[in-house]
């Protein structure tokens, strides 16, 4: 009951980010400079070219007739059309979706696993030689960029060693999980070190909370303490930051969809950007707006389920 | 929770069952220029004009040694002055099966020219009338007499679509089910990232093709391409990075010919600025570039340095012209000689590596001499607005011919009454832009290389923008392929290519 | 599994303090010789970083080069060298920026909460759900790339996460005794706020601060990577491992030495940022 009208509230304080979102960035993107026409219809094209396209478009009217019109058939559940392509943005998502998902969803398979084990190692030995040698394997990992790495695997391990594809996304399951294998272990290489820092320094500073001494005191196995009590406390922060890192993940993997031609919702993205692509822009933005706020919903809930104090 | 686990084992499962088709047999090339319409008149960008080739006949085709030969047309004739040009056409179907008439091709030509977003217009300018005389013959009426017009026949654009279709469903007819008239047909399109093709059954060219179709791959990052190529995830690459060309050649299965193209690299400068608005400052501009080394030192040498404003791959080029050769000394006595005020110029670049090579060397060597620059990187996006508007100072930047015939070339580059400026360098010459429009109509050939001969030696004495270097293409491809090169008018000859695998 | 949580004896808190110290003095150390570095590059730096020269492109490390040099010709050594004096400046910028716009935001919105904290918030929740590299690629467009340009597009951006931290903070220490007793006496807000609130929640912010910087420079790589970095010539070593990239087979001394300068310069931040940390929580 009570966790029903909270997932309501929630839901509604979507509709002004929502409304928020479509404004910035329908007058952002105006803004920059560079016509989508011109890019679209290539240097050779002659102005009386360009200015028809416009106009065919709508693009020579007021921005904010032009605006009112987008949220118009936005709410019709028209997304329009994208100028590069001429094929429904709708149909462009769609096609990227389900590999972005994919791509996210091998990345958390790898890095958590991962995570956790450093950060309870690095925590249980804080200061000492196995937490020392886990910081600086986490500040290399995080340190070195993904399109550098990206290269050397690419070169080692798949024209070396030829043990996997450098590009593509394959067909069905397992060839998935084959073709996307570096781009998800150069992800996870910079996601882990991040969370198990966050993580770490969550369980250490749990593991001097009063309760905990409370329980040694009261004679509990460390074992039990651990489990039940310091792990579990410790999550949430590490959860919240992980809400935040999986929504960047959907728009921010553009680096790696390049370096691996996987190109996925990241490249999308940026290539929209790059291209003046309006209508795309403003229906990826769309779908990472509401893909933003269904994670961070399913984290708060996910964090209220473990710990019952923050629904109150 | 379990229940749902198991639903996606079971999706997982069937997923591995339905995997698609093994596309193997497949001819994969790899491309950093994206194909953005399956419509030809829709675009003039690099991706899409090499796609257009593979989906759309015209009506001439350029053969194996670059000469003019039968396409959907089985034999022409020009009138004697010239004005009318008279086509038969051959029995010839689109993919869907239905014959291609004379109508289809009168409505395509005309689409070109007269849709007001058509792309690239300019090889239908001088085309009058189209006519359809029976289902089987076009007669072409021109302006006047144009001595290019066959060979623009053949330009990326002018393939011969589906008139009843393209009526019938509009700019969805290029999108799915794609009627098309050349080698092949779409077998899948996916925005962004790659094109398959599949034979045309009802392809007029005899057993052609003589392969089962390719995947178009886009590769936006070169290393990648590289990568890929090395592993034989690609059987054919476009642009394989000159720093890498060595370690690519050595490869034993792949080889890189470094084929011939039109492609000119060049500095614009814009010719409304200081010191750009001046000859002297524009000669002191070009005798300030060491090209040679430039050249070298950007394409490790597989480049040669550029003496003309015309491609060397094109009909009348002329390499003996040696005009503001580099002569830093020479420079900077012009440069004093324009009244350059030493004022700060930006050079305008997009940021692909190679570009920002050029304008890093630029800086230094203009420098040199006594011009001070700040470089200025932007998106295509920008920069092409901004270029088009006239809005900078000076830019490395490059473009390629349709056509081995000059026409389209000097109507591009230097002529100031053909729509674009001169490259939007505000360059004109009264004088260049009469001789353009007669060596159009001219058409004894030893005139005409006299003509065009007169419009370079003109045009780069008054650097009408600065010639760099010529590169080739630097395609790779791998030893399995047989059969498949690219033209210098950046056409695949995939049509005839043959794997092995 | 079971080994690795098995129970380990509680350090005594002496030791960590310890540790704590020799950690930050250890990354002040890193910084500083990097601080050296930029500001001395005129003397250090062997040659002129922007000087071509096309003779000896590509050279690997010598005597005459010690790095190497890249693709037209400069000296990897000398653009490391003045790289540093981008890299720290971005990284410092990249915090500030941010960091003033997100401490102000959150201290407004946790301190008046109300319908000031709900509008400022939905700012924040619209923000957040923004894909970064769109709004970055979208704000360098409208202004031009440039390093200046992508430290204002992060404190439009970065300053969300600050902005949170600083009102969650707030809304605990709104409540402690001697800030309700500032109120109860009659103290202005500013004073406040200034006085006995921004004090309390610096502490938590310089720690988040140490690591952001990290992640500054490494977006700025990443922008490098799209072309939307530093202007050329400029050495940045973002930009230098970026343009590196295609010969890093080889050449690799062209994207090692700058990736090895930003890997020493991130670990003196992440150092002093860990050090911090640990003084705080064993001194509060």
């Amino acid at each position: 009951m009570n966790s029903i009208t909270f997932i309501g509230r929630r839901l509604l304080q979507i509709v002004p980010v929502l409304i928020g979102i479509s404004l910035v960035s329908f007058f952002l993107i105006m803004m920059i400079p560079g016509d989508p026409v011109r890019i679209v219809l290539g240097p050779r094209a002659t102005e009386a070219a360009v200015a028809a396209m416009r106009q065919e478009w709508g693009l020579d009217r007021p921005i904010w007739a032009q605006y009112l019109s987008y949220v118009g058939n936005t709410l019709t559940g028209d997304l329009g059309q994208s100028l590069k392509f001429r094929v429904p943005v709708l149909d462009l998502v769609l096609q990227y979706l389900p590999r972005t998902m994919f791509l996210v969803a091998y990345v958390l398979v790898l890095s958590l696993p991962a995570t956790i084990l450093m950060a309870v190692i690095a925590a249980r030995n804080e200061g000492r030689w196995p937490d020392q040698l886990i910081r600086v394997i986490s500040i290399l990992g995080m340190t070195i960029p993904v399109f550098w790495l990206g290269v050397l695997f690419a070169r080692y391990f798949g024209v070396k060693l030829g043990w996997f594809p450098v590009s593509g996304y394959g067909e069905g399951f397992v060839d998935h999980l084959h073709h996307l294998f570096l781009p998800a272990v150069s992800t996870s290489l910079w996601l882990a070190p991040l969370l198990t820092r966050n993580l770490r320094a969550a369980l250490i500073e749990q593991t001097e909370a009063d309760y905990v001494a409370a329980s040694r005191a009261k004679g509990l196995p460390e074992g039990y303490i651990f489990r039940r009590h310091i792990l579990r406390n410790s999550v949430l922060p590490t959860l919240n930051l992980l809400g935040v890192m999986i929504a960047f993940l959907i728009g921010g993997s553009v680096v790696v969809e390049i370096v691996y031609a996987v190109p996925g919702l990241g490249a999308l993205m940026v290539g929209s950007v790059l291209g003046r692509d309006y209508f795309v822009i403003q229906g990826l933005t769309l779908v990472y707006a509401i893909a933003t706020v269904a994670i961070t919903l399913a984290i708060d809930i996910f964090t209220a389920a473990i710990d019952p104090r923050t629904s109150e | 929770m379990a229940l749902r686990f198991a639903h996606l084992l079971t999706a997982a499962a069937m997923a591995l069952v339905c995997a698609g088709p093994a596309m193997a047999d497949k001819i994969r090339i790899g491309s950093p220029y994206p194909t953005t319409t399956l419509d030809p008149i829709r675009s003039a960008n690099a991706g899409s004009i090499e796609t257009f080739g593979q989906l759309y006949s015209r009506l001439l085709r350029v053969d194996e040694t670059g000469a003019l030969a039968p396409g959907l047309a089985e034999k022409w004739d020009v009138s004697a002055d010239g004005t009318v040009v008279t086509l038969t056409l051959r029995d010839a179907k689109f993919s869907n099966g239905d014959p291609i008439t004379a109508d289809d091709v009168v409505f395509s030509l005309l689409r070109v020219r007269d849709t007001p977003d058509s792309a690239y217009p300019a090889p239908m300018q001088m085309l009058d009338k189209a006519e359809a005389v029976d289902a089987h013959t076009v007669k072409l009426t021109l302006k006047s007499a144009f001595a290019p017009f066959l060979g623009n026949l053949e330009v990326f654009n002018i393939g011969i679509v589906s008139k009843k279709d393209v009526e019938a469903r509009g700019d969805k007819a290029f999108v799915e089910n794609v009627v098309t008239s050349g080698p092949y047909m779409v077998e899948k399109w996916v925005p962004n990232d790659r094109l398959l093709i599949a034979p045309n059954p009802n392809y007029w060219r005899e057993g052609y093709p003589k392969n089962d179709g390719a995947e178009l791959i886009e590769v936006a990052d070169s290393n990648t391409r590289v990568s890929m190529m090395l592993s034989g995830e690609l059987d054919a690459a476009r642009e394989i990075p000159w720093s890498q060309v060595a370690e690519v050649q050595a490869n034993e299965n792949i080889e890189m010919p470094l084929e011939p193209s039109t492609v000119i690299y060049i500095v614009l400068m814009n010719q409304t600025r200081a010191p750009f608005d001046k000859l002297e400052g524009r000669q002191a501009a070009a005798m300030a570039l060491d090209t040679a080394a430039m050249s070298n030192a950007v394409t490790f040498g597989a480049a040669t340095p550029a003496n003309s404003t015309l491609p060397n791959a094109l009909k009348f080029y002329d390499p003996t012209l040696k005009v503001n050769g580099f002569d830093p000394a020479a420079a900077k006595a012009a440069l004093e000689a324009s009244g350059y005020d030493g004022r700060e110029i930006t050079i305008l670049i997009t940021d692909e590596p190679e570009r920002e090579k050029q304008a890093v060397l630029m800086q230094a060597l203009w420098g040199q001499i006594g011009i001070k620059s700040k470089i200025e990187k932007t998106d295509a996006g920008t920069f092409w607005t901004r270029l088009t508007e006239g809005d900078y100072d000076a830019t490395p930047t490059w473009w390629y011919n349709e056509t081995t015939d000059p026409d389209l070339a000097v109507r591009w580059s230097v002529c100031g009454t053909c729509g674009n400026k001169s490259y939007y360098t505000n360059y004109e010459n009264a004088e260049v832009d009469r001789l353009v429009e007669a060596g159009a109509a001219e058409r004894d050939e030893t005139k005409r290389a006299q003509i065009y001969a007169d419009i370079q030696r003109i045009t780069t004495t008054e650097v009408a923008d600065i010639p760099l270097y010529y590169p080739p293409f630097a395609n790779a491809y791998s030893k399995k392929l047989t059969g498949l090169r690219m033209t210098p008018a950046l056409q695949w000859t995939l049509e005839g290519a043959e794997i092995t695998k | 599994m079971t080994d690795v949580v098995s129970p380990a004896p509680v350090h005594p808190a002496a030791p960590r303090f310890r540790h704590g110290t020799i950690e930050a003095a250890l990354g002040a150390a890193l910084l500083l010789a990097w601080l050296i570095a930029a500001f001395g590059a005129g003397v250090f730096a062997p040659y002129d970083p922007n000087a071509l020269d096309l003779v000896a492109m590509l050279t690997p490390p010598d005597a005459a080069h010690w790095f190497g040099t890249d693709h037209l010709g400069r000296d990897v050594l000398s653009r490391v060298i003045y790289g540093a004096r981008i890299d720290i400046w971005m990284g410092f910028a990249g915090v500030i920026a941010p960091l003033a716009v997100g401490v102000t935001v959150g201290l407004i919105a946790g301190y008046f909460g109300g319908l000031t904290d709900t509008i400022l918030m939905r700012i924040v929740d619209i923000t957040v759900a923004f894909p970064f590299f769109i709004l970055v690629i979208a704000i360098v467009g409208v202004l031009g790339p440039g390093l200046v340009n992508y430290i204002i597009a992060l404190a439009l951006v970065a300053w969300v996460a600050y902005a949170r931290l600083v009102r969650a903070e707030v809304l605990v220490v709104k409540r402690l005794e001697y800030v309700q007793a500032a109120r109860a006496l009659g103290f202005s807000d500013p004073v406040i706020i200034l006085r006995h609130v921004l004090p309390n929640v610096l502490g938590s912010i310089t720690i988040y601060a140490w690591t952001d910087a990290v992640m500054v420079i490494l977006a700025g790589a990443s922008l490098g990577f799209l072309g939307l970095g530093a202007q050329p010539p400029t050495a940045e070593w973002g930009v230098m491992i970026a343009d590196g990239q295609p010969y890093v087979l080889q050449a690799w001394w062209i994207c090692l030495f700058p990736g090895i300068a930003m890997v020493t310069l991130s670990l003196g931040f992440i150092l002093v940022s860990d050090g911090l940390s640990r003084r705080l929580r064993v001194s509060a």
